[in-house]
């Protein structure tokens, strides 16, 4: 496993329900990650549809393996390049329910997927009509280290990161389409679930106005201490390289122990509590 | 929640850039040569003509006079042309009063005392010239409602509320006078009485029954599912008009929804017929 890599923070605006436009912006920003050198290049959540697309996402959805997957995997075959990107994905198993997943490609195919958990369905957002939620965090043990995935809203959830660190993963993905007005939650989360896990966090946003939903941008690459350590631009797309240290993960550790420290028996009475409200 | 003017504090320079970004990214896709707006020398089209303007450029936005014999004035007018000549708009004037003559000429039921359908004709007619314009010239048209008018109902059916876009429905008015302020124009322009010009002498504020800043409280508080007791009380006013606000609010939901069809098979326009919009 690598102890450095780089990742290109893919901040791209999405053409509403033009898989194939859309998958064209992928492939050149891949290009674009291998020649600067990247190892895993990351994408918006459901950048490969755009997200306001409502009632289109029942034609949109596609199955893993599916035609979009297999166009990516290729990208990545060729490249040698990691590729996270999100997508309505259509249930192999039942061909009628969707999930809101990330996906996670590289030279060998797809590593795996993530079902997202947590699906916002209140003011401007209405996922679970659409969704079925994710039951199960995803970590994956790659060639360019222990890569976990999570999706926006899950951040509001520090359960979902914290699993996600717990089954290894020293690096968390956020993939996200947030909306300007909620920018100062994102900011805070993305660095409490950095901190309190000790583990690096890279938040890719969309940018672009959906049904007059503006998505503010901002992806960052959020050290195991908290620190932003690159930031795209607010607003516009951008694309961003920074570097991950694993070996930063213990020193940050040593100075704030937050996995030491976890009290198991505290997550019973967790449970408990939430079981009550 | 304290309901003080507090509350309604916005960043002003965000909440500008949010509005041109969205106006020029829905031109944009729209495929638009631009904009079309009615210009009537108030506060909301004045701050709807300064924030086209900077969005995307005054040659491309076109702001319509459309005065008519009986409420229009030289004031109005040359508060329009005043910001329309800051911010770099083109105008052009139309007197509508011809139509408006031949709309109650023609109509046999009309009834000239009746001011509120009458006034309504005024709104809807405006409305034509500007679909006309927008039409023709292959530009989206562009409303002025702000939120307080929004939520009250304080508008016309399909009159003043019609457009493609409105970048500051979302905005009460008084937060849309700072906004104004803060855009450049003159602090009386941004302060002044405002009137839907519907009739002589029609104010918003003695129709609506208070200063915009009582009222956009009560609205702000009824936004975020505040009881209308905790807003009468903490804005010292009688529960009874804080009702009286809400109830109006609630029985204008018809005029701020797509048509209503009953509900008959599959999938039905204005209810689970959920589809993005195309630009």
């Amino acid at each position: 496993m690598k102890e450095r890599i780089t990742l290109a923070l893919a901040q791209i605006s999405s053409q509403r329900g033009n898989k194939k436009e859309n998958l064209r912006k992928i492939e050149e920003l891949t290009l674009q990650a291998k020649k600067q050198a990247a190892d895993l290049v990351i994408f918006p959540e459901l950048c490969l549809t755009g997200y306001v697309v409502k009632d289109q996402l029942y034609e949109l959805a596609e199955t893993i393996p599916g035609p979009s997957t297999r166009r990516v995997e290729e990208l990545a075959r060729k490249t040698g390049m990691h590729v996270v990107f999100g997508m309505p994905e259509l249930s192999e198993k039942t061909r009628a329910t969707m999930f809101n997943t990330a996906v996670f490609v590289g030279p060998e195919g797809v590593i795996g997927k993530y079902h997202k958990m947590y699906l916002p369905t209140h003011s401007v957002f209405e996922e679970k009509r659409y969704f079925r939620p994710g039951y199960e965090t995803a970590a994956f043990d790659t060639p360019i280290g222990k890569i976990g995935l999570c999706i926006c809203y899950d951040l509001f959830f520090p359960e979902v990161t914290r699993l996600t660190r717990l089954a290894g993963a020293q690096l968390i993905v956020c993939i996200s389409a947030s909306p300007s007005v909620r920018r100062s939650y994102f900011e805070i989360l993305t660095a409490a679930r950095a901190l309190e896990n000790t583990s690096y966090l890279a938040y890719v946003n969309l940018v672009g106005v959906e049904d007059g939903l503006q998505f503010w941008g901002g992806s960052r690459l959020v050290s195991p201490t908290g620190d932003i350590v690159a930031r795209a631009k607010y607003d516009e797309e951008d694309f961003v390289l920074c570097e991950v240290d694993f070996k930063d993960l213990k020193s940050a550790e040593a100075f704030i122990p937050t996995l030491r420290d976890l009290r198991p028996e505290l997550f019973d009475v967790l449970k408990k509590r939430a079981e009550e409200i | 929640m304290r309901l003080t003017p507090s509350v309604l504090e916005l960043n002003l320079p965000e909440v500008q850039k949010r509005i041109t970004r969205f106006i020029r990214e829905y031109v944009d896709k729209a495929g638009a040569n631009g904009l079309i707006l009615g210009l009537s020398g108030g506060v909301d089209s004045n701050t709807i003509a300064a924030l086209s303007s900077l969005s995307i450029g005054g040659d491309k936005v076109l702001g319509l006079l459309l005065p008519e014999r009986e409420t229009s004035n030289q004031k109005d007018i040359s508060d329009a042309l005043s910001v329309a000549e800051k911010f770099k708009l083109k105008t052009q004037t139309c007197d509508i009063t011809p139509v408006l003559k031949s709309f109650y000429a023609t109509i046999p039921i009309f009834d000239q005392a009746d001011r509120l359908c009458k006034g309504n004709i005024k709104a809807r007619t405006r409305m034509v010239f500007l679909y006309y314009y927008a039409n023709k010239l292959n530009r989206i048209v562009c409303g002025s409602s702000d939120k307080s008018e929004t939520m009250m109902g304080y508008f016309t059916k399909w009159g003043d509320v019609a457009a493609d876009i409105s970048p500051i429905m979302d905005l009460y008015k008084t937060q849309v006078r700072k906004l104004a302020e803060n855009l450049g124009i003159p602090a009386d322009l941004a302060k002044k009485t405002a009137t839907p010009a519907l009739w002589p002498n029609q104010f918003a504020e003695t129709e609506l029954g208070m200063k915009y800043e009582t009222l956009d409280l009560i609205l702000f508080g009824l936004e975020r599912f505040m009881d209308t007791e905790e807003i009468a009380e903490q804005l010292k006013l009688d529960n009874v008009l804080v009702e009286r606000i809400k109830n109006r609010w609630l029985s204008a939901e018809h005029k701020r929804r797509m048509l209503l069809a009953p509900k008959l098979e599959y999938r039905t326009v204005g209810t689970d017929f959920r589809l993005p919009r195309s630009t």
